[in-house]
């Protein structure tokens, strides 16, 4: 058995949260590197 | 199992005004519904110009349109199809299903979600409005390939379409992957995740890897085109093949984020429909993942005829064809799961295995054409058109009608008519081959593709594939059909495991699926998930 409680949800979406941001600062990061590579060409 | 998945879920239902129920929502559920009526609204409106491009290559001759037109139908056919109704589907089917199989209350992010979903219609209305505007909407292949790409005014509003639906997907994956990382139960393992579950985690992951390098691609294309830079422009000092690399170093990837979730999906119904769980579940994870890591070092393969070096055809030749290795081990694993099984053939199941006989001929043209010295021949004729349909019709088109069907109980609460799916499946699975089949013989006989006109020698197999293709369009029909009776008049009402062999959190929840589910983590019980017992 797993008791959950409110605090254990709240705990999951706020590493949900961060999880989502640095997924999101590595999409930023390929979007902004494939221009600057392109740069140097 | 799964117990506390319905007690509380009545004491806040859905939202009743249509506008908070609908444009406000951020229940997994409604947004998945929307993602799939979207999708299924794309499809017949992509659908369409396919029939104005088959239309067209009924007979040899100028019949209908002008050639300027039909280069827009077959560029808008192929962003319509690809991005509005396969990918779209896919998110669709992840929003609905990914929560209730990890048994997660919602998605991670529910209020991104809404605003993934809606960036969408938006970004197709926008893209769609440019075959009303002087000069027209975009017509040199989906692939935007500049200088062609750039001709025409209407360049700024297919980029920023392409723009916001990037924004959309990359939104949507992120929100799967931080689903999935975070918000399982406890006790479902990463390893006890449905394989639907982790195809979509490694596809998320593959969407934010190369999406952005597609909004790289056609920023720059942007900039050539208003702001005077030369990223592709020969005359300025720039190089166009370049285009060509980025946009390949994103588009391989794409064509498996369209393939890897189908293969999730034909996962989870092959093991219902034989009644054994599936043969060598780590082994199709890990064929998935070797899959997804392939698909970055094979873009070239796109290219072979543009005059690469000796060495890098030779390396993205064997590159490209190591990628039957993880495909063959699921292939192996699905016709294992039916070897010695108690089989059943509702529609799901039919289209699960049309999927993996016509997917698998996809598979093999691609083959021939990952080929170097071969594809010179193959080059740009219908013998690729050939190839991508069987992969992306019969395979991904056939495996998200073969999910509606699976799932479509769990939904609405009603079963579809089986007559009726029957005769659509029958009806799609000959017709598809009678429109595609005959395309690679022309192929191979060397018509072009993207050409409104030709040789009168290529005359035969293009009127039979015209008519497959009218077949196969009047075939969707019977599907929109079959849905709308399911969801609005079945009066035959689905159990909560709808299936017989269906295992998974999923079939624990009633039938339709309440609004809210598992608010409280549902008690996991090994044997009763799909792949609970992964000792075996």
């Amino acid at each position: 058995m797993h008791a959950t409680t409110d605090a254990d949800t709240g705990a999951r979406r706020k590493r949900a949260r961060r999880t989502a941001l640095i997924a999101a600062a590595f999409a930023v990061a390929v979007f902004v590197i494939s221009i600057v590579q392109m740069l140097k060409v | 199992m799964a117990h506390a998945a319905t007690h509380d879920h009545d004491h806040h239902g859905a939202p009743k005004g249509f506008f908070q129920r609908w444009v406000m929502s951020t229940n997994h559920k409604d947004i998945g519904t929307l993602y799939l009526i979207f999708s299924l609204t794309m499809f017949f409106i992509g659908g369409a110009f396919a029939m104005v491009i088959r239309a067209e290559l009924f007979k040899p001759g100028m019949q209908l349109v002008q050639p300027y037109f039909f280069n827009e139908m077959t560029t808008m056919h192929a962003l319509v199809m690809i991005f509005g109704a396969i990918m779209p589907s896919f998110v669709g089917l992840a929003n609905w299903m990914i929560p209730l199989m990890v048994g997660a209350p919602d998605m991670a992010l529910p209020r991104m979600n809404n605003l993934s979903f809606w960036i969408m219609p938006f970004a197709f209305i926008l893209l769609l409005s440019t075959l009303f505007m002087p000069g027209g909407g975009p017509a040199g292949g989906w692939t935007m390939y500049p200088p062609l790409s750039l001709q025409g005014e209407s360049v700024a509003y297919v980029i920023f379409a392409v723009h916001l639906m990037g924004i959309s997907s990359i939104m949507g994956a992120i929100n799967i992957i931080a689903t999935i990382l975070n918000m399982r139960a406890p006790g479902m393992d990463l390893l006890k995740m449905p394989v639907f579950v982790w195809s979509w985690l490694i596809t998320a992951f593959l969407l934010i890897a190369v999406m952005p390098v597609l909004a790289g691609a056609v920023t720059m294309l942007l900039t050539d085109k208003y702001f005077h830079t030369n990223f592709f422009n020969a005359a300025g000092g720039g190089d166009p093949v370049l285009f060509q690399h980025i946009f390949w170093f994103f588009g391989h990837p794409e064509v498996y984020i369209m393939i890897l979730p189908a293969f999730g999906i034909i996962s989870e119904i092959i093991p219902t429909f034989a009644r054994k769980p599936i043969f060598g579940y780590r082994a199709m994870v890990f064929a998935i993942a070797s899959i997804a890591f392939l698909s970055f070092i094979v873009w070239a393969h796109h290219m072979f005829a543009v005059g690469l070096p000796m060495g890098a055809e030779i390396f993205f030749m064997y590159a490209t064809m190591l990628i039957a290795v993880p495909t063959g081990v699921k292939v192996f694993n699905w016709v294992s799961t039916m070897w010695g099984g108690s089989m059943t053939f509702e529609t799901p199941m039919l289209f699960s295995i049309a999927f993996v006989i016509l997917f698998t001929i996809g598979g093999f043209s691609g083959l021939m054409l990952a080929l170097a010295p071969a594809d010179f021949q193959y080059h740009d004729t219908y013998f690729v058109v050939a190839h991508f349909h069987y992969v992306l019709v019969t395979g991904a088109a056939f495996s998200i009608m073969a999910a509606a069907y699976y799932w479509l109980p769990k939904w609405s609460g009603n079963m579809y008519s089986e007559t009726w799916g029957k005769i659509h499946f029958w009806s799609s699975v000959i017709s598809v081959n009678v429109l595609f089949f005959p395309q690679h013989f022309l192929g191979l006989a060397g018509m072009p593709r993207r050409i409104p006109d030709y040789n009168v020698a290529f005359a035969n197999f293009n009127m039979i594939s015209s008519i497959g293709g009218f077949w196969f369009g009047a075939s969707q029909l019977i599907f929109l059909g079959v849905v709308i009776h399911c969801v609005y008049f079945s009066k035959k009402k689905a159990a909560d495991r709808s299936w017989e062999g269906a295992k998974g959190l999923e079939w624990t929840v009633p039938s339709p699926a309440p609004f809210h589910t598992f608010d409280v983590p549902p008690v996991i019980h090994d044997d009763e998930l799909a792949h609970g017992n992964t000792e075996h």
